[in-house]
């Protein structure tokens, strides 16, 4: 067994145990936390399929912000776990069946007989200073970029539909209005009044 | 050419549509106003069309307007087919068309529903000209129901009047009976030939002409056979022809500018030249063309023998126009096709005149149409009177005028006619001239001379023997004001249907029945070919050729005993009635078809509805299929309704177990 | 690729779209409640202008942009016309009942004109990423529509139900796709027909993912037993969502589907056909049934969007052209008449009070005769009733899958039309035959009145002139 391999396999078993705490954990911040480790071996694993740029990113994105900003709404909200686990027991025999079932199918259709490497030869190795990146960009720059320019409509889509469904003016709340903030002039705020001195005090 | 076409067509639709749906903004002067120049147009367009292919020799024009569907290869298309014959057509319904319109707004000024009715006759024109102009059998089928449709709501027009009812519900039966052969026709053409267009068919036609079929047993009937008689099914009940004549009479209880506009004039005529376009059909099978002949000579005699007792003065006309048609169809029979549409022509024109000015007596009666209470209206209506005398003298062919020439054409062509029955028409045909004289100057003399309207004298009792129930409803009172004479927008119409009446004969008869205004659309086998067995030299010979033959002294014999029984000796008539009484009863019973048709369909039908509906709808449909099947159903629903639960989860499990489902049905298995 | 203005000319809908979308985005911030006519105004010239360049840029031939992305062929440009023709009438409906509920704001106009950039992006999309993407863009944009009343509980409950099996249900479509990409090695669609044709893919694999893209197509479609959300979305949404909901995107489904299975996955026709059957059928029947023991309008017009899915999918299963034809102009009639259906809902709902059960029908012809009119016709277009264009719809259908010899299927849907005309039927009775419950006069602006006259009025007409129609779906099949 090379390295690689055994590379693999430790990253496929961790992945996969992984991935089962994540669902058997009382505590949500464990789950998380499972969750956390779960993306470290995926980014791991893709880089053993030379697929740095993806594996970097998904180690900053997901884990760096997502999980963290996850991590957050977890601990703010109180979960009623037991309440949740009472559900997942009471329908997991039957979830159990389906499940067991789907499996042996996937790995009756998808197992070594018809993805083997006799079916799908593995591919040349790229030269040590083969730039994975800058093929990315290529790619999706000029063969990807109509898909390219539609997920950034998605993402502005995102935006607006966060905006729509969250932003609300409510008139109680007092907001503070920086343009007349700055453009105050000293007269509004300082009022001189002359009077005349009162006599005979 | 397309556009003017559509014009022509679209014209009264528009006309109808405004009046029909914008009732009330449009009023009643905006309804006849939108209608007439909706109609008018087309009329005018028509009259260009018609000079265009009788003088300036247009090229047929054969063109699909839309492709409605294509199924199978067979297309089903809207297109117009103008030819000579076709602009005949569209001349005469425009011009009765507009006749009638201008008459109605005199007729009808003072009844109920006035925007509805000019909505139905401007859509009558619309489904007529559609019916008319078409090249396939489809949109021939579209106009032959449209008309049937207009036809059916304008009979029962007084949706409060029972007998209208009777009689609308009347029309539309005795009119399934025929609509049913006339698509078992087209199916058949459908079936056997692949297309629906004329050409087409025409086309592919003669190679089938030995063809047979099998359809009941092991008989084979002759294909063409079987294509021309359901078609002509269909014809008898459109043109009322015995036994689906039936109708007609009662359709009177219509408003009279309508039995003038599609109970005489156009609608009933649909059938003579729905046969004369198919002619190269009929040709084919001269078995379908005895059968026709001798539909048409028994109506043409028999309905005659029945207008000489009817008291009503619609009915007689009604009568009358049976019989015209069975003269009709008779020449078609015989092959005469130009014959039997020249009379169709020459009729729509008399017939409308005679039917307008029947209505013209009735508006001069306050709407009584009972002739023994009418008499001496020669002196208050004295146009309605001379137009009604032309309109009499057209129809019974005094020599000159215009049904002369055609009904003479008709009796020579059957004369040298050689197909099985023709023996038997001739005598009919000839006889039907007298009984057509007699009947036309009953009415005459009863109507216009003799002793004035009986309602202006004292102790008069009308007994009203045909249950005309409207009789009694508008009796007039003692002192009402004499009849006088009606409006201009009544008289003008009969004048301008009058001068046709007279001259149209004379002038057609060259061209259309000896000239070449039909070649090419009309087809005639050589061995059928009766009408150019009679030497024709020039309309005026052909009066004089009339003088030596036998009918115009039947017809003058007819006027005559008319005259000397109705105007001179009243009593003869009745001592008649009484000697000869079981006649009498024959023909006042109208020789039993109602009184048959009551009992054995509309009987029978009742007891088999009666025996089917206790057995099979309540026993069995309603009490097991409907009712088992409607609690079955809401069982069925009220169980899946509960499956949607509203719980996400399950929704997602059933997306997984159907994932699981189809993976295991397709994938594994 | 060289990127000019020619060269891009029959992507120019899209490029249109997006930008009018983002400046009608930015115009609303600057309006007050009072001028958000505007808003309005250009969302109804947006889709007036895509409709305009999406014919300017029509034609019969096929044309590819994007190495492949994108596809502009005859398909794709009926679907466009359809889509955006259908979208106008939606917002027309909708501007009452939004400024009756208080939740006119530009987003609407913003995420509904996205929305339909999504689907005219599926319309025309030529590989895996861009009909994803592109169906993605559409649902985003429904699922933040569906929440839109915020203050509505139900409202946010179906958008959390259509959010989480949405979500589902494109992973398993996506997950279909890499395992069609597995096999064939190429997301082009058209490439990977022809991998499929020259037999040089794992036929096992190849059906495997087929599956899941089926499944994918049948959730977006609604049919069952993918169709759970339908009902619960429909009924919570505000009416004027659901009237979007019901509508266009049915049109997009269209598309999807014949992109992935009639483009690329063409050759395994045998396969998907037979799954299909599966779903229509059930489709048929669970629709037909369950529509019937409705009382809300709003889940009965749901349950009939599924049978008439059923009915879709017959036309898929003939897989042949004329079967396409018959689907797309089937798909095309039905979004026209769930359109004026809950337009109509829209239209009798006033202030505070939302038309949702059958009971607010009744007595419909006293309050208006002219709606109830254009109601009617719209009921029988549903039913199937001639001389509605549904009749036709229903007829070619029918007539497609006979011609390939499947008789069976086209009695079954027929008796479960029957089934269904039922409450059609029912829906017409309360209209004519009851007396009204409410007695509120209907308040309804001229252009809403306007588009439900038309909408209706096409029904009429189109049933009685279907040919033109019909033309366009089977000539863009090459039929």
């Amino acid at each position: 067994m090379s390295f690689e391999k055994f590379l693999f396999y430790l990253f496929a078993v961790l992945l996969l145990g992984a991935a089962v705490m994540v669902i058997t954990r009382r505590n949500p911040v464990h789950s998380v936390l499972f969750l956390v480790l779960a993306f470290f071996n995926a980014a791991g694993l893709w880089m053993l399929a030379e697929a740095e740029f993806l594996a970097i990113a998904l180690v900053l994105v997901y884990v760096g912000a997502v999980m963290v900003l996850f991590l957050f709404v977890v601990m703010m909200l109180d979960i009623n776990v037991a309440e949740l686990r009472a559900g997942f027991v009471r329908s997991a025999p039957v979830a159990l069946v389906v499940a067991v079932i789907m499996a042996a199918e996937l790995v009756v259709v998808l197992g070594p007989a018809r993805f083997g490497l006799d079916s799908y030869a593995a591919p040349d190795r790229h030269p040590a200073d083969y730039n994975n990146t800058a093929e990315l960009g290529l790619a999706l720059f000029t063969q990807h970029i109509y898909a390219f320019e539609i997920a950034a409509v998605i993402l502005l889509v995102g935006i607006v539909a966060a905006i729509s469904l969250t932003l609300r003016r409510r008139p109680e709340t007092k907001y503070l209005d920086p343009a007349s903030q700055v453009g105050v002039k000293a007269k509004d705020r300082l009022k001189i009044v002359k009077m005349d001195p009162e006599e005979n005090a | 050419m397309d556009y003017i076409l559509l014009t022509i067509v679209l014209a009264p639709l528009a006309g109808s549509l405004i009046a029909g749906l914008f009732r009330n903004q449009v009023g009643r002067a905006g309804a006849h106003w939108t209608t007439i120049i909706g109609v008018g147009i087309s009329c005018a367009l028509s009259f260009y069309v018609f000079y265009q292919y009788a003088f300036n020799g247009a090229p047929v024009h054969n063109e699909t307007v839309y492709t409605w569907m294509v199924v199978d290869g067979l297309r089903m298309e809207i297109g117009f087919l103008v030819d000579r014959l076709t602009a005949m057509m569209m001349v005469v319904v425009t011009f009765v068309s507009l006749m009638v319109h201008i008459y109605t707004i005199g007729y009808m000024a003072h009844e109920e529903g006035y925007q509805r009715f000019f909505s139905y006759i401007a859509l009558f024109t619309f489904s007529m000209l559609m019916l008319v102009m078409s090249n396939n059998f489809l949109q021939l089928f579209f106009g032959w129901e449209a008309v049937g449709l207009v036809s059916y709501l304008l009979i029962g027009f007084y949706v409060k009047r029972e007998t209208a009812i009777f009689a609308n519900l009347k029309a539309f039966l005795v009119n399934r009976v025929g609509d049913f052969g006339f698509i078992l026709g087209i199916a058949a053409v459908a079936m056997y030939m692949g297309t629906l267009d004329y050409y087409e068919a025409f086309e592919r036609a003669p190679a089938l002409a030995n063809a047979t079929v099998v359809v009941w047993g092991d008989d084979a009937w002759s294909l063409m056979t079987l294509i021309c008689i359901l078609l002509f099914v269909g014809a008898m009940g459109k043109s009322a022809q015995v036994p689906l004549h039936v109708w007609l009479p009662d359709s009177m209880e219509g408003p009279t500018p309508i039995s003038a506009l599609i109970h005489a004039a156009t609608m009933v005529t649909a059938g003579i030249f729905m046969v004369a376009r198919m002619s190269p059909l009929y040709e084919l099978s001269e078995t379908a063309l005895s059968f026709v002949l001798i539909i048409g000579a028994t109506t043409a005699f028999f309905m005659g023998l029945i207008g000489i007792i009817q008291n009503d003065i619609k009915r007689v006309v009604a009568y009358s126009t049976l019989s015209q048609l069975g003269y009709m169809i008779a020449a078609l029979g015989a092959s005469a096709y130009a014959a039997g549409l020249f009379h169709l022509m020459t009729h729509a024109f008399f017939k409308a005149l005679l039917f307008l000015a029947a209505g013209s007596v009735i508006i001069g009666m306050h709407h009584d149409q009972d002739i023994r209470n009418m008499g001496g209206m020669r002196k208050y209506m004295p146009i309605t009177h001379w137009t009604f005398l032309i309109g009499t003298l057209a129809l019974i062919g005094f020599p000159g005028f215009a049904g002369f020439f055609s009904k003479d054409a008709i009796i020579e062509a059957v004369h040298f006619s050689r197909i099985f029955g023709s023996d038997y028409a001739y005598w009919l045909l000839l006889s039907g001239v007298f009984v057509t004289a007699l009947y036309s100057f009953r009415l005459y003399f009863i109507v216009f001379h003799g002793k004035g309207p009986r309602h202006f004298e004292p102790h008069h009792d009308v007994h009203d023997e045909n249950g005309d129930a409207e009789a009694q409803e508008h009796h007039p009172v003692h002192d009402e004001p004499k009849p006088h004479e009606s409006p201009w927008v009544v008289t003008v119409p009969l004048v301008l249907l009058a001068i046709p009446s007279v001259v149209i004969g004379y002038l057609a008869i060259g061209p259309m029945l000896f000239g070449e205004y039909f070649d090419g659309t009309l087809t005639v086998a050589p061995i059928h070919a009766t009408l150019s067995e009679i030497d024709f030299h020039g309309a005026a010979g052909f009066i004089l050729h009339g003088l030596s033959g036998p009918a115009v002294y039947l017809a003058a014999a007819g006027a005559l005993v008319a005259w000397f029984v109705y105007t001179r000796k009243p009593n003869i008539a009745t001592d008649l009635a009484r000697r000869f009484s079981w006649i009498y009863r024959v023909l006042d019973s109208k020789y039993g078809f109602d009184s048959f048709n009551q009992w054995f369909f509309a009987g029978g039908a009742r007891q088999l509805g009666k025996v089917l509906w206790q057995a099979g709808d309540r026993a069995f449909i309603d009490g097991a299929v409907v009712n088992g099947s409607a609690r079955s159903v809401a069982w069925l629903a009220s169980v899946t309704r509960y499956l949607q639960t509203g719980y996400l989860y399950h929704y997602a499990f059933a997306i997984i177990l159907g994932l699981l489902g189809l993976l295991s049905w397709f994938v594994i298995r | 690729m060289q990127y000019d203005l020619i060269s891009l000319q029959p992507v120019m809908p899209e490029i249109f779209m997006l930008g009018a979308a983002c400046l009608v985005l930015v115009v609303d911030l600057f309006l007050t409640q009072r001028t958000r006519m505007w808003t309005y105004g250009l969302t109804l010239a947006t889709l007036l202008g895509a409709i305009a360049l999406t014919a300017w840029a029509a034609g019969p031939e096929r044309q590819v942009l994007f190495d492949g992305s994108y596809v502009r062929d005859p398909v794709s440009d009926v679907l466009k016309i359809a889509l955006l023709t259908i979208t106008v009438f939606v917002m027309v409906y909708a501007r009452d009942y939004l400024l009756q509920r208080g939740i006119y704001r530009g987003e609407f106009y913003t995420l509904a004109l996205f929305a339909s950039l999504g689907m005219m992006i599926m319309a025309s999309a030529g590989n895996f990423l861009t009909v994803y993407l592109g169906l993605e863009l559409l649902a985003l944009s429904m699922y933040a529509l569906v929440a839109f009343d915020r203050d509505s509980v139900k409202g946010s409950e179906a958008a959390m139900k259509y959010f989480v099996l949405g979500a589902l249900a494109s992973g398993l479509l996506l997950y279909g796709m890499s395992m069609l990409y597995g096999a064939t090695g190429t997301l082009n669609l058209a490439a990977m027909s022809e991998v499929i044709a020259a037999g040089k893919a794992e036929e096992t694999v190849l059906v495997f993912g087929l599956v899941f893209v089926v499944i994918g197509i049948a959730f977006k479609f609604g049919a069952v037993p993918f169709h759970m959300w339908v009902p619960d979305v429909y009924d919570g949404a505000p009416t004027a969502v659901t009237l979007f909901l019901g509508s266009a995107p049915k049109i997009a489904a269209f598309a999807l589907a014949i992109r992935l299975l009639a483009d690329g996955a063409g050759g395994l026709s045998a396969h998907w056909s037979d799954m299909l059957i599966i779903l229509a059928v059930a489709s048929l029947a669970i629709g037909n049934i369950v529509a019937i023991a409705q009382t809300n309008v709003k889940r009965m017009l749901a349950y009939s969007t599924i049978s008439h899915v059923g009915f879709i999918f017959l036309g898929f299963v003939a897989a042949d052209g004329r079967g396409y034809g018959a689907a797309l102009f089937y798909t095309v009639v039905y979004a026209l008449t769930a359109a004026g259906g809950f337009g109509l809902l829209t239209i009798l709902s006033r202030k505070g009070v939302d038309a949702e059960t059958l009971d607010d029908l009744k007595g419909l012809n006293d309050r208006s005769p002219w709606l109830a009119g254009m109601m009617l016709l719209i009921l029988f277009s549903m039913a199937g009733v001639p001389p509605t264009v549904g009749f036709f719809a229903k007829l070619f259908v029918l007539d497609a899958v006979v011609q390939v010899d499947m008789v069976w299927l086209a009695i079954v849907a027929v008796f479960f039309s029957i089934i269904g005309a039922y409450y059609y039927l029912r829906a017409i009775k309360m209209m004519y035959f009851d007396k009204p419950i409410d007695d509120h006069p209907i308040v309804a602006s001229v252009d809403s009145r306007v588009a439900m006259s038309v909408n209706g009025l096409a029904v009429l007409l189109l049933g009685i002139f279907p040919t033109a129609l019909l033309q366009a779906c089977r000539t863009a099949f090459g039929g």
